[in-house]
């Protein structure tokens, strides 16, 4: 168990022609010993070439990777004393779940036979396996594989988990169930663990930080309540969080930003610390606009809709807006999650409220986040 | 009423209808496939029936009808005499070629496998560039390289006054550098193939394992001995049925390197059994054909379960 440091860890492919692809773009994370940080983005972000660094599949370019303040760089993977979770399990298929599970026992160490046997048998009891040791892969079932590979990592007692989407090839219902027991087993061994998804939920639901990449550049650290509530810049705010947040092209002019159908008031503090841009995003939660059926009163920052699309997901709905103006074949929407329990039909008109509070201002320049939305009133979540 | 029994009867005929014509189809099936099964076995049972005919009743017998003389007048009388004749004709080079076909088999099947998991399955620069030379020697012809050859083994290696050395182990013999030299021979023209046969099976198997063996400690050569060769099994059949073939059945690589002699291969005795200035026997010749290609037959017998496994993989 120790920390594992990324110290501008930079990675170039030659595709031979010397044509260079910089995969990863000097990437800083410190992970501490027993974290669990998550690396997500989208597909080719370069969090797969990040995690394969670690385990020392591909060499690093540039920086330093350093495991419990030991620089493993050049270190060939056999002795990093790193295990690995792969998406396709990759357990070998001519071997007993055993003699899967006692292969790394094997080779890496010069442990005595039944000494090997009784820890395979106790992590194979810590994951409800025991019954299956005899059998081959090939007579598992998806899940029952995923535990096996598990359980190969595990009795290895590493120093650090590398995990590559290891859920992303189980139905639905089974990856809930696998990514709490994954959460749960992580904790009670305490091992440093990098998990690489695609998949936001399992992002924000198992890591005690996510890591978000983008184009080989790391975009934000943070915990995932951080990196939802406060983003670094638009493309964290647009990747975490589903349904995604709501973004509108705006230019600020006098104290208001006007958007293409809407004007959209500051207010003074908030235009104060705006800075010489002009060209902005703004972006709002579907969660943070008010919806009202009906409002007496339309206020600066109240906009009459239409219902377009109506998307019930059961205990909320997924509401597409437009503007009561923009009634073209093809118009620009907008989403907004309500309850569950209220009904709402397509081509109902209503009122939508976007609260100056929960509004989010990206730089376009830039992309960065120049205003995030005010955390007074979950300050039990406040940034750290 | 009327109408749904007119209807239900037309039915009938229709389907009455598709089930001559299926059975036609069937009978026409089957009358191709038992004509051609006639067509490719006539010539094994023909040799078959004049391997156990007797070589004094042979002439002006039907050569494909079974030997039935006091029987059936005009077939030869039926003996097992030409197969006793063509086991002790043959014996020296079956046992030479045994010598020969089971270590140059291996070899190169092992070594094959080995040269595609190291251009595969391991990492390194150039690998294209050796993969190509290897491919290179499957299209070198047998033909250019016979003169090579004998300059090789005769003038060049020393082999045979390495031999005298060894001549007291018990077996061996001092004629056996030539069937040393044949081994070496059949298992280097046999690699290339070889390699190509199992490199196209390793690129099947998932890098994730390979890499997931690399993390559990294990080292190139241990990932080969634990993972790769256990998993390669289906393609050793396979590579083992097709090298055991040409090995067993060539004939030009054991005329230019054993020429003549003590250490003659079973298909070098086969060209001169039964043949003499009285006459061919015919009966001997197809008892020696038989038995020369008796040994083939038993390794496909003995692999041809992992070799289906291994073609369709």
């Amino acid at each position: 168990m120790a920390e594992l440091t990324l110290d501008t860890v930079t990675k170039v492919f030659n595709d031979g022609d010397s044509n260079e692809i910089v995969a990863v773009d000097g990437v800083d994370i410190d992970i501490d010993d027993g974290e669990f940080l998550v690396l997500v983005g989208p597909s080719g972000c370069g969090k797969s070439t990040t995690l394969r660094m670690i385990a020392g599949l591909e060499t690093v370019t540039d920086g330093e990777i350093r495991l419990g303040n030991r620089l493993i760089n050049n270190t060939p993977p056999a002795d990093r004393n790193i295990a690995m979770v792969f998406q396709s399990y990759a357990l070998y298929p001519h071997m007993t779940v055993r003699e899967n599970m006692r292969f790394g026992l094997e080779e890496s160490t010069d442990m005595a036979d039944d000494e090997m046997t009784s820890i395979v048998e106790e992590t194979a009891a810590m994951m409800g396996i025991e019954d299956l040791l005899d059998r081959k892969p090939s007579e598992l079932s998806g899940g029952q594989q995923q535990r096996v590979a598990l359980g190969r990592a595990i009795v290895r007692d590493p120093e650090a988990f590398l995990m590559d989407e290891p859920l992303s090839n189980l139905d639905a219902k089974l990856r809930a169930t696998m990514r709490t027991e994954l959460q749960r087993i992580q904790e009670d061994l305490s091992v440093t663990t990098v998990y690489v998804t695609h998949d936001q939920t399992e992002a924000m639901t198992m890591g005690d930080r996510i890591a978000v990449l983008n184009d080989g550049v790391l975009q934000q650290v943070g915990t995932p309540l951080e990196c939802y509530h406060t983003p670094n810049n638009r493309f964290v705010a647009g990747f975490i969080g589903e349904p995604s947040m709501n973004f509108f092209d705006v230019t600020l002019s006098d104290d208001a930003l006007t958007g293409e159908r809407f004007s959209y008031p500051l207010p003074g503090d908030v235009r104060s610390s705006l800075g010489d841009a002009t060209e902005f995003t703004l972006g709002v939660r579907p969660e943070d606009i008010e919806f009202h059926a009906t409002k007496s009163s339309v206020g600066e920052h109240d906009f009459e809709c239409v219902v377009d699309v109506v998307e019930p997901v059961g205990e909320s709905n997924n509401i597409y807006l437009r503007f009561a103006d923009d009634d073209g074949p093809d118009p620009d929407t907008f989403i907004v999650t309500i309850s569950g329990m209220r009904n709402v039909s397509s081509g109902d008109r209503v009122v939508a409220t976007i609260p100056p509070d929960a509004i989010h201002l990206f730089d376009d320049r830039d992309g960065r986040a120049v205003k995030n939305r005010s955390l007074s009133e979950v300050d039990a979540v406040a940034p750290t | 009423m009327s109408g749904a029994t007119s209807d239900e009867s037309a039915t009938t005929a229709t389907s009455d209808e598709t089930e001559t014509r299926t059975a036609l189809n069937r009978v026409v099936l089957y009358a191709v496939l038992v004509g051609m099964a006639v067509f490719y076995l006539i010539p094994i049972e023909t040799g078959l029936m004049t391997a156990i005919t007797d070589p004094g009743t042979y002439t002006g017998s039907t050569p494909y009808l079974p030997p039935l003389e006091p029987l059936v007048p005009g077939t030869g009388s039926f003996s097992l005499e030409p197969f006793g004749n063509a086991f002790d004709g043959l014996s020296r080079g079956l046992v030479n070629s045994v010598i020969l076909v089971v270590p140059a088999t291996i070899l190169s099947g092992l070594l094959g496998s080995m040269a595609a998991y190291g251009l595969t399955n391991v990492d390194w620069r150039g690998q294209v560039g050796i993969y190509a030379l290897f491919i290179a020697g499957i299209f070198i012809p047998y033909q250019a390289v016979l003169v090579p050859l004998t300059q090789f083994w005769y003038n060049v290696v020393p082999l045979r006054t390495m031999f005298v050395a060894l001549t007291g182990i018990p077996f061996v013999q001092e004629y056996h550098w030539k069937l040393v030299a044949l081994i070496i021979t059949h298992t280097a023209y046999g690699i290339p193939i070889c390699t190509l046969l199992f490199r196209a099976h390793y690129k099947k198997l998932s890098s994730e394992m390979i890499e997931a063996a690399r993390l559990d400690g294990a080292s190139v050569s241990t990932i080969y001995r634990r993972i790769v060769l256990p998993l390669s099994i289906p393609m050793f059949a396979v590579v083992f049925i097709y090298q055991f073939t040409q090995v067993w059945n060539d004939l030009l690589f054991a005329l230019t390197i054993v020429q003549f002699g003590e250490a003659s291969v079973v298909t070098q005795e086969l060209v001169g059994i039964g043949v003499s200035q009285s006459g061919t026997n015919f009966p001997l010749r197809m008892a020696a054909a038989m038995l020369a290609a008796f040994p083939t037959l038993i390794v496909y017998i003995l692999f041809g379960d992992k070799f289906a496994e291994g073609v369709t993989a």
